[in-house]
């Protein structure tokens, strides 16, 4: 990639040298990566297959230091992630910095974080952007400055470089096929949805609707409406939803928050038993809730090992290592009856893990 | 009454100032690069899109109003100016649809403001789902691609070591200040802010000057969002989310009174440079981001303590 990257800049090099005189931004640098397609990326790699094919993690350089700018630190999923960059920064004895944005809508002000942290000079930047666009002007910055950069999960920079993370339309996909093996009866459901116009909530929405309509004809959406990634909002919306459709079987939510919010509503209307819920990211309250019997499940995506992952290949893309342009990072449907498969130490659930990815299962 | 607000307007603006300085030297004592060029162009980068809003904003509050809407505003002309972008249409034209959007938002808020009779903070807490609704419906929620390059290196560009948004703010700016301290207008917003009876009396066309206000918001706002747009290369129906709070704050900062009859666009300017320049230095020491809406919220309270302080009994 950086070979192409360089052939392009010198048979440009005319036009580049204009641009240069504009002090045009360097984007026109990137424009030979085709724009990321996460879910379709001919040069990816599953994460557990990094230390199988690139040997073991070359000893870092003194001096080394990780930044990372993650979304927001109000949601347990991100400091879950920056604890996976904290746990293999440890290991690998390298500094990690995290920040982030003081909310889950605050564009610019992640991007002033993302070009701060730049100027403060680190070695290599692990970002997860709120939108496809907002870090933009950063990446751009840090191709000038070279320091690589890595998009960790969710919203996808068209150009980036290295994608780390699982695929948002998958979480749905899961969701959905969760409930036409499970509830093979069929039904109306009800989709809580992040944060209108959110890459993950889109994402994730449209693949469980999707899913749902080619694999099933029982099923049948009643309602998809935003709960903002905000519990007492889908409380409010879930009781609604109940009040209108008393004969409702499931409810698929965007993210935990909003699925334990959406638990109570159930809980309140006395329909445990009759409507399911299932959630997404894995934080510790749904744990909680689903070891009670209440939450039914949870897709986890893993944020302390996505994040030791990302980790990982950021030290070997310092070391010079080539790495494949997406890490693919894994996720599961976890309920009560397969908790202890997973969420048992770390040896165990990676194991677990791998063992899906290799027998294909979804 | 006027007069006396004039005259100690910049002993005010002075105070901001100060402490400015005093933020900008703690940090530069702190922290090595602060000081650096390309971290203070940086500072005035991302202080840009702020001091834009906070302009418009500044007049409003002078007048006694306040303008709730203007991330809405920003991110409904922002993804229309997108598509006509993307389709095609030449730069300039698209651009010029953006900011026929923003100014044609900020009159309908000041239409029903001054002639609806209604509070502006409620037309424009109204207005601020409306046009963030529109912006959604338009676009289905997903982020208009494909700014073509030609409109996107217009704000890309530099001069003399300036980004062009700083250059843009600059240029605003003097606008704005000529606009209140040297026209008839200035005098109006002043006036109906003071006390809006009065003015109506002396004859000021306080309808007028409301929508006026409105209006140069709305512009404002669409600006910015043209900034953004052309740096990001993406418009998002969600841009803009809580903006109206930052230029509040920039303007508090600045000498702005809620109350009306008071600001200054010097003042606001120096606001939205403070809050760059704390999230920027705050962000070089790794504070974190919990800490750093501390560090905002009590920088604002101290202001208005100084502002107190240096002007008497309010």
């Amino acid at each position: 990639m950086q070979i192409t990257k360089w052939t392009h800049v010198r048979r440009h090099s005319l036009a580049m040298a204009f641009a240069l005189l504009g002090c045009v931004s360097l984007s026109s640098f990137a424009q030979t990566l085709k724009p990321l397609d996460s879910d379709r990326e001919p040069d990816r790699i599953e994460w557990w297959q990094v230390s199988e094919k690139l040997g073991a993690l070359p000893k870092a350089k003194p001096g080394v230091k990780v930044g990372a700018v993650a979304k927001t630190l109000t949601n347990e999923y991100w400091r879950l992630l920056g604890d996976g960059y904290k746990k293999a920064g440890d290991k690998a004895g390298v500094t990690v910095d995290l920040q982030a944005a003081q909310s889950e809508g605050d564009q610019l002000g992640q991007l002033a974080i993302a070009e701060n942290m730049l100027s403060k000079g680190y070695s290599v930047l692990l970002v997860s952007p709120q939108s496809d666009a907002n870090l933009q002007p950063a990446v751009d910055a840090a191709a000038k400055a070279k320091v690589p950069v890595v998009n960790v999960n969710d919203a996808v920079i068209p150009l980036a470089e290295h994608y780390i993370g699982n695929v948002q339309r998958d979480n749905g996909v899961r969701a959905a096929r969760w409930f036409v093996q499970n509830k093979p009866a069929g039904g109306k459901i009800a989709v809580i949805e992040g944060m209108a116009g959110v890459y993950a909530a889109v994402q994730r929405t449209e693949g469980f609707k999707a899913t749902l309509g080619k694999e099933s004809t029982k099923f049948k959406v009643v309602a998809s409406v935003p709960g903002n990634w905000d519990r007492q909002l889908s409380y409010d919306t879930a009781t609604n939803i109940l009040q209108q459709n008393p004969d409702l079987v499931g409810f698929y939510c965007n993210n935990d928050t909003m699925a334990l919010g959406v638990v109570e509503a159930v809980k309140a209307a006395g329909k445990l038993a009759q409507v399911t819920v299932i959630g997404t990211d894995g934080i510790g309250d749904a744990y909680k809730s689903i070891l009670a019997g209440e939450l039914t499940g949870t897709i986890d995506s893993f944020p302390v090992l996505t994040g030791e992952v990302a980790l990982d290949v950021s030290l070997r893309l310092l070391a010079g290592q080539k790495v494949p342009r997406v890490v693919a990072t894994p996720q599961a449907l976890i309920t009560k009856q397969n908790y202890s498969r997973y969420k048992g130490d770390e040896a165990a659930q990676r194991k677990a893990l791998i063992e899906d990815a290799k027998s294909g299962a979804k | 009454m006027t007069n006396v607000k004039l005259r100690d307007l910049p002993v005010r603006d002075m105070g901001t100032l100060f402490g400015l300085v005093l933020i900008f030297a703690t940090f530069a004592f702190v922290s090595p690069i602060f000081m650096e060029s390309r971290n203070l162009v940086n500072i005035l980068q991302q202080s840009s899109i702020n001091a834009c809003i906070a302009i418009g904003m500044t007049l409003i509050i002078i007048s006694g109003g306040i303008d709730l809407s203007v991330g809405p505003v920003a991110a409904l002309s922002a993804v229309i100016s997108a598509s006509m972008l993307a389709a095609g249409v030449p730069p300039w034209i698209g651009m010029l649809a953006g900011l026929a959007v923003g100014i044609s938002c900020g009159v309908v808020n000041g239409v029903l403001i001054a002639y609806g009779g209604l509070q502006p903070f409620i037309v424009t807490l109204g207005t601020l789902s409306i046009y963030r609704a529109l912006a959604l419906i338009y676009t289905g929620g997903n982020p208009v691609l494909n700014i073509p390059s030609e409109f996107r290196s217009w704000f890309g560009n530099s001069l003399a070591g300036l980004p062009m948004p700083v250059i843009i703010v600059c240029i605003v700016s003097a606008l704005a200040w000529v606009l209140l301290r040297k026209t008839p207008i200035g005098e109006y917003l002043l006036a109906v802010g003071g006390n809006e009876e009065a003015a109506r009396i002396a004859g000021v066309p306080v309808a007028l000057t409301k929508v006026t206000a409105y209006a140069i918001s709305g512009g404002l706002a669409s600006l910015a969002a043209m900034i953004v747009v052309a740096r990001l290369g993406a418009a998002e129906p969600i841009l803009g989310n809580l903006w109206e709070l930052e230029a509040i704050a920039a303007a508090a900062i600045g000498g702005a009174s809620l109350l009306g009859g008071k600001g200054g666009i010097v003042g606001t300017l120096l606001g939205a440079i403070i809050l760059g320049a704390m999230r920027n230095g705050l962000t070089l020491l790794n504070v974190q981001a919990f800490y750093q809406l501390l560090a905002t919220g009590l920088v604002i309270l101290l202001a208005m303590l100084v502002d107190r302080l240096t002007r008497g009994r309010a």
